[in-house]
């Protein structure tokens, strides 16, 4: 890993066309999101994946035609009571792959929610892509492929069927993601113009509101 | 599928995995072949029973815990000494408690671990005769976190000789002790993270003592890690907290380093706390930080986050984001660097540090930390548990934590911002700065923020302490908001104001906007009195020359708190019955000004004391106070 002692957020306009993105990874426990990433950071796979406590981070880097695409991934737990703590991941998160296994139904299902809390609270527009891992167990299979896909088009989201174990889509997965992000400077510096006066309507309105 | 069949199904899978591991590796046994270790693999086995690779993970693996001659020797002797001193049982109870102490310091040998440990806990006098089988087979029964504890046994220590292979003798333990518990203290039920230390437990206990010392470690006050496991994790909240303070007292340069880099303590802190620092740092040194640990309680736990931070100070502050975790995260575990002697002597010291400023103890644990239900009590789990339905809701401590880390990482994330030019070095001892402590949140925005939100104290569940941020980021004359701190679409925020669309967005009860130039995050930090001490003990007398930068001149800071909707507080959704059965309410404000706080950063040494115009207005020009209490 790159010794780097300057700027740590995204800051496209120093050296050219090297973009930092934070990605998230999500989805019920079990799923393989630790697999996943391992899978793409170091091209392993271990079966006894040690569950994940809080978070975990990673970085790899990619190349998407003539840009470096820096990931800087969180994986975190999947257990629900994990739940609270995922907007300290996910705040500020350019990128998501929220991630449900193809053998197990209920993991979709959850997945969906996670879909829905990361539309509402996440970044307005992050990149989210939806991954059905364990593609490899297609004879266990109890989520259909056509199914996933609807509900992801519906959303508006990245989708694949993966497999941890065999690689299957793994890189594919990350590569979509880093292609389909802004890269200009704008976007690489993650941050909207906003006008003052409006917002302190807003806060005023609400304050109102209430 | 109707609710019966929901219920069935979740029976069937549950009494599907018990069989499982009833039935063990006998003949018959149904075991994957992913579920297995591969034999060739491994090539040694260390002396606490870890099988190391190192075919596949040359030189980087755990590493070797052998002894030397010499080591060997002093265990021999520290053996002779533990055994007499725990022979009988009754000897250990009336050993001097500073010679005691001295040894446990020094290491319990690995031999008696299991018979140190059981006496340190007090075991035999937690041990209800049958309970833990009642439990155990209560939970066979009507666990919900069956499955999860299934997930779990098959992923702990699997590179431990004890618990290789799939269903043998040791998992079946760690699976009994885990269900068994998870029937026991219904409000934890199980909580990943648990098992790895009921593992550990098991390998130096029994069965049923390794139960019971894990019943006591979450529930007698010396440990009291109940708060640690719960929903919304409040006690975790608290710690955190805590180490800032330390940090900011004893290591503020690292701090400063750290927050710069947007590593937040509740990104590092959380697995060291939650597990007593397994699997962050070598093995055998966690065994000694674990006898210290049973030995002297949770001070252990605030102190060992402190000693190993200041071990490793100078190499952390050399590093960036990525390299402090994968340091923090990995490398620590592999390679200490320090001798464990050293920084055990080193923790002892920390502790004294600590305990002289007040610091050692985060103060006993408030109420909600702790546990309300009779333990070992049994009740009919609700449908939704039954069937292992997830709450559509968070209950109202999980709701606070959400809010707070939000809050939290928003405010790391502006500062890390803020901070961003990489030339910027703190100014020494800006005279007219310190003139903001009269209003703490007038301090760095992360700081302040953090400390009022992260207290899950009572307050901050009558809402009155969740605070919402915006940072905005002003850049040249243009005002941009930083994305990453953008609650919501912006959909929600600007069209939709009914309340169900802010309780979904998460918005609570104080709007606290915030409008800072780029280079407010030193001066902010340098108003904190307490960082101008110690700075040499950081340093380690280094070749440190702070040159003070121009500071940019504006900086502004509003706040909006707001109100809450009149009493009665009425459910906000639906579904409103959580996990527990507390109706979600709307966040409560009871707190209800408008303060405009204009800072005039001039050049220290040039700024007049009382340059800053403060503006307060104590009452909400919007609506009524409305009084909740
Ligand atoms: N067959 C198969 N097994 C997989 C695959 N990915 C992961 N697994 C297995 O599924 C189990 C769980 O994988 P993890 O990567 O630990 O899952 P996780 O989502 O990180 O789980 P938490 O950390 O608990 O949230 C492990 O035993 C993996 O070996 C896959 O693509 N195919
Ligand atoms: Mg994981």
């Amino acid at each position: 890993m790159a010794n780097r002692s300057g700027p740590q957020r995204p800051n496209g306009t120093a050296q050219a066309k090297i973009c930092q993105f934070k990605l998230v990874l999500l989805g019920e426990s079990a799923v393989g999101k630790s697999s996943l990433v391992l899978r793409f950071v170091k091209g392993q796979f271990h079966e006894f994946q040690e569950s994940t406590i809080g978070a975990a981070f990673l970085t790899q880097t990619v190349c998407v035609d003539d840009t470096t695409v820096k990931f800087e991934i969180w994986d975190t737990a999947g257990q629900e009571r994990y739940h609270s703590l995922a907007p300290m991941y996910y705040r500020g998160a350019q990128a998501a792959i929220v991630v449900y296994d193809v053998t197990n139904q209920d993991t979709f299902g959850r997945a969906k929610t996670w879909v829905k809390e990361l539309q509402r609270q996440a970044s307005p527009n992050i990149v989210i892509a939806l991954a059905g891992n364990k593609a490899d167990l297609a004879n266990k299979r109890s989520v259909e492929l056509e199914e996933a896909q609807a509900y992801a088009e519906e959303n508006q989201l990245l989708f694949m069927e993966t497999s941890a174990k065999t690689a299957k889509n793994v890189n594919e997965v990350f590569l979509a993601i880093a292609k389909k992000l802004p890269k200009n400077d704008q976007n690489v510096n993650p941050s909207v113009p906003v006008n003052i006066t409006a917002w302190l309507t807003i806060c005023v309105l609400r304050a109102g509101h209430f | 599928m109707n609710e019966e069949d929901l219920v069935q199904r979740a029976a069937d899978e549950r009494a599907a995995i018990v069989a499982k591991y009833r039935h063990g590796r006998r003949e018959g046994a149904e075991i994957y072949d992913w579920e297995e270790q591969t034999f060739e693999v491994y090539h040694s086995l260390d002396r606490y029973g870890f099988i190391h690779d190192t075919n596949k993970h040359p030189s980087e693996e755990r590493i070797t815990e052998h002894q030397t001659p010499n080591e060997l020797k002093i265990d021999r002797e520290r053996e002779k000494k533990w055994l007499k001193m725990t022979t009988p049982p009754s000897a250990f109870y009336t050993t001097a408690p500073d010679k005691l102490r001295r040894r446990v310091f020094k290491g319990i040998p690995d031999s008696l671990r299991g018979k140190a440990w059981k006496l340190i806990l007090e075991i035999d006098k937690e041990k209800t005769a049958g309970k833990y089988q009642e439990m155990r087979d209560l939970a066979m029964k009507w666990s919900s976190e069956i499955r999860q504890i299934d997930l779990d046994v098959n992923r702990t220590y699997r590179d431990h000789i004890m618990f290789r292979e799939r269903y043998n003798s040791k998992q079946q333990e760690l699976f009994n002790v885990l269900s068994a518990y998870s029937m026991y203290n219904s409000e934890i039920g199980y909580c990943q993270g648990m098992s790895q230390i009921a593992a550990l437990l098991l390998m130096y206990l029994d069965e049923e003592d390794a139960f019971w010392a894990l019943s006591i470690l979450i529930a007698k006050s010396k440990y009291n890690m109940h708060g640690f496991y719960i929903p919304g994790f409040p006690k975790l909240l608290r710690y955190q907290e805590h180490h800032d303070k330390i940090m900011h007292k004893f290591l503020p340069k690292l701090k400063k380093h750290l927050d710069k880099n947007g590593v937040d303590t509740g990104i590092y802190t959380l697995k060291w706390f939650f597990q007593c620092f397994l699997d962050r740092i070598p093995f055998r040194l966690t065994l000694r930080v674990w006898d210290v640990y049973l030995f002297i309680g949770e001070r252990i736990l605030t102190a060992m986050a402190y000693n190993l931070l200041k071990i490793h100070r100078r190499k952390l502050i050399s590093l960036g984001m990525d390299d402090i975790l994968q340091f923090l995260q990995v490398r620590l575990e592999r390679k200490f660097e320090v001798d464990d002697d050293v920084a055990m002597e080193s923790l002892g010291k920390c502790l004294e540090e600590l305990r002289k400023s007040k610091l050692d103890y985060p103060g006993p644990p408030p109420q909600q930390e702790l546990p309300k239900r009779k333990f070992g009590t049994f009740k009919e789990p609700p449908f939704e548990q039954k069937v292992g339905r997830r709450s559509m809701e968070f209950s109202r401590m999980e709701q606070s934590t959400r809010e707070s880390v939000a809050s939290r990482r928003d405010a790391a994330m502006a500062a890390a911002l803020t901070a961003e030019s990489p030339t910027e070095e703190e100014p020494s001892a800006p005279n007219g700065h310190a003139r903001h402590s009269h209003d703490e949140s007038s301090a760095l925005p992360g700081a302040s923020t953090t400390t009022r939100v992260n207290s899950p104290t009572e307050e901050a569940f009558s809402g009155r302490d969740d605070t919402f941020s915006y940072y905005l980021n002003t850049t040249g004359s243009k005002f941009s908001l930083e994305q990453g701190s953008m609650d919501g679409d912006g959909s929600s925020l600007l069209g939709d104001g009914s309340r169900r669309s802010l309780a979904e967005t998460s918005i609570t009860s104080t709007a606290d906007l915030s409008v800072f130039s780029s280079a407010p995050r030193s001066q902010a930090a340098d108003s904190h009195s307490i960082c101008e001490e110690d700075t040499d003990q950081e340093d380690g007398g280094g070749t440190h020359t702070p040159t003070p930068t121009p500071r940019s001149p504006d900086v502004l800071r509003i706040y909006v708190p707001y109100e809450s909707p009149s009493p009665p507080a009425m459910p906000l959704t639906p579904t409103s019955t959580t996990n527990g059965d507390i109706l979600r309410r709307p966040p409560t404000s009871l707190d209800n000004k408008i303060r405009i706080l204009v800072m005039d950063h001039t050049p220290p040494g040039n700024a007049p004391e009382d340059n800053t115009p403060l503006v307060e207005l104590a009452s909400s020009p919007f609506s009524p106070i409305v009084d909740l209490k």
